[in-house]
């Protein structure tokens, strides 16, 4: 930060300026060539048959119509009520379980601390395939197949580690005297934990919680191997069954692919800041 | 256990054990849910692995050990073999265009100028989609009749007539690549970012007071004092990339015929669709041993800076 302070103020020689200019209009170009892949999911999802089906693909819809869209609703209602319970379920066993842990790793030095650290660490690094077999096995045997249950309870295993390694070197930097400071002011530990702790390091915190979100939302190897029936699927699953089904509908499928990249975008762009920082705290640092 | 105000040395004791006992509450909850919802599956899927499971015994309480079968039945097949190939070209492919490109773009948005961390932070909205969609996007772009790239090339001049990109073993690979770098770049450009502001500026400007050019700088300075990142980094992404399922499921399903089957697909056709649990967990268990060792290397390399 202060390195930046002190270079706004230094004065810019014309070559200089120059070369700011140069380097931002790269940048820009750069930043728009990296981005297409998104801007081609929009603009085709809102454009007709035969624009989508021509030879030569346009670069902006000619016509321009929301029927891709239209056509998604009858089917959307489920898969996207599937999506926001597995999700949310996710979310709330993830939050509930992960940020009480990396409190407890960060201000507590209890035995056998570092090797908790340590599990944290591999089963973050360690793959669905991996675990895809034993977990339908097991949730066969609990007849827990085709419930939300079993999403929700397997998509929370991506989050938790995430968020542990991601929240606790936020909770490090709180002052002890603070929290000791509530406790002799007659907090119990747990008031202290959620009225003190929780509030100072709330950006850290709703940050953990939309990981928590997204990770469940682009799940799609646990929820489309545990939940097969149709009215259990959530919108991962749906649209790759979808895409299986229209083959090249690209309109169609690209306009349920804006209905499932959407909550993604929104978090991203309201929490940018927190989120470009969370990620990178999240996946290496321990 | 009502603390008496008479027992002032046993409140202390009492505090500091009951210290270590909130700990403990705080953190093993999500340690045990680990443990029973990925330790446990893991060690259960060894077990699986030696076992006759398949549709048939799904339910059954005592399924029989049939020793190694599972393994040599998947160590005898061509495709078992290829897929560990595959997934081997397919992470040093991702390897080192991820890498490279994001250490390139890391050098260039650490320049100063107006844009540089707003574009660099936006960038990374790539990771945050799901691998469904970018799959599909990909696929879209590649594809054959109305595919934008194809009309780009030709355009171009560099194709004469429409590719098939996805149709033949190569070049589906190839556009996996690239579909799984574009997640990967600018996740190698942030870690590499972070490193790279840690280095102290007055290294350069004494560098450069002694006359390094900017190449002696990069190589005599950046590199070695970026090499743990570099290293965590590279570790880190092998292990992801390794560990592809989603993209390559959506994009190629493991085709065409089996040319872009992974370690992952591989498992889970196995015991996703021919019901055969105990090959599939034997595949899977390959994998683990893959992951374990590069997860091991992984943790040493950072155990020293980051777990203290």
């Amino acid at each position: 930060m202060s390195r930046e302070k002190k270079e706004k103020k230094v004065y810019q020689t014309p070559a200089e300026k120059r070369k700011n200019i140069a380097f931002n209009i790269l940048a820009v170009v750069l930043c728009c060539l990296f981005l297409f892949p998104i801007y081609w999911i929009v603009v085709n999802s809102f454009k007709i048959d035969s624009e989508i089906f021509a030879k030569i693909p346009t670069l902006w819809p000619h016509e321009f119509t929301l029927k891709a869209y239209g056509e998604q609703f009858g089917a959307l209602g489920t898969t996207l009520k599937n999506s926001i319970i597995i999700a949310v379920g996710s979310l709330v066993i993830s939050m509930v379980l992960s940020v009480p842990a990396a409190y407890g790793l960060a201000k507590y030095k209890i035995k056998g601390g570092k090797f908790f650290i340590l599990i944290f660490l591999t089963t973050q690094m360690l793959p669905a395939s991996l675990v895809l077999t034993p977990l339908f096995l097991i949730f066969s045997n609990l007849e827990l197949l085709n419930t939300y249950l079993a999403p929700i309870l397997s998509t929370a295993t991506i989050s938790i580690p995430f968020v542990v390694l991601m929240l606790r070197p936020s909770f490090l930097s709180i002052s002890t005297e603070l929290v000791e400071a509530a406790k002799i002011d007659g907090c119990g530990t747990l008031r202290a934990f959620f009225k003190i702790v929780v509030p100072i390091s709330r950006p850290a915190v709703i940050t953990a919680g939309c990981f928590g979100f997204v990770y469940a939302w682009n799940d799609l190897a646990y929820s489309m191997t545990f939940n097969t029936a149709e009215n259990m699927r959530p919108m991962t699953s749906a649209i790759y069954t979808f895409m299986n089904q229209y083959g090249t509908k690209w309109n169609s499928i690209m306009a349920y692919g804006v209905l499932l990249i959407l909550p993604c975008v929104i978090i991203f762009v309201t929490m940018q800041k927190y989120i470009v920082e969370g990620l990178t705290s999240g996946s290496v640092k321990g | 256990m009502p603390d008496s105000p008479f027992q002032i040395g046993g409140i202390a004791v009492k505090k500091r054990e009951k210290g270590r006992w909130v700990g403990y509450a705080f953190v093993l909850p999500a340690v045990i849910y680990m443990l029973v919802f990925i330790g446990y599956p893991i060690i259960y899927n060894w077990v699986i692995s030696f076992q006759d499971a398949t549709a048939y015994t799904l339910k059954d309480a005592g399924r029989a050990f049939i020793g190694l079968t599972n393994y040599q039945t998947i160590f005898a097949d061509p495709t078992f073999a290829r897929s560990i190939q595959h997934t081997f070209i397919y992470t040093i492919g991702c390897l080192i265009i991820q890498f490279t490109l994001g250490f390139a773009l890391a050098m260039f948005f650490s320049k100063k100028f107006t844009l540089a961390k707003p574009i660099r932070g936006l960038v990374v909205i790539s990771w945050m989609l799901p691998v469904t969609v970018t799959a599909l996007v990909f696929k879209f772009m590649f594809s054959q009749d109305s595919g934008i790239i194809n009309t780009i090339l030709m355009n171009l001049h560099i194709i004469d007539e429409p590719v098939g990109w996805l149709l033949s073993g190569g070049t589906a690979m190839a556009v996996l690549i690239i579909a799984n770098s574009w997640v990967g770049i600018p996740f190698n450009m942030l870690l590499l970012t972070t490193g790279l502001n840690n280095i102290p500026l007055d290294v350069y400007e004494a560098a450069s007071i002694d006359g390094a050019t900017k190449k002696q700088q990069f190589f005599m300075i950046t590199v070695p004092l970026l090499k743990p990142t570099i290293m965590s980094t590279l570790v880190l992404g092998f292990v992801l990339t390794f560990k592809v399922f989603d993209l390559v499921y959506v994009m190629t399903g493991g085709g065409p015929v089996d040319s872009t089957e992974v370690l992952s697909t591989y498992s889970y056709k196995l015991s996703f669709q021919q019901f055969q649990f105990g090959q599939g967990a034997a595949a899977a268990c390959v994998l683990f041993v893959c992951l374990f060792i590069v997860a091991l290397i992984y943790l040493r390399t950072i155990s020293k800076s980051e777990v203290d």
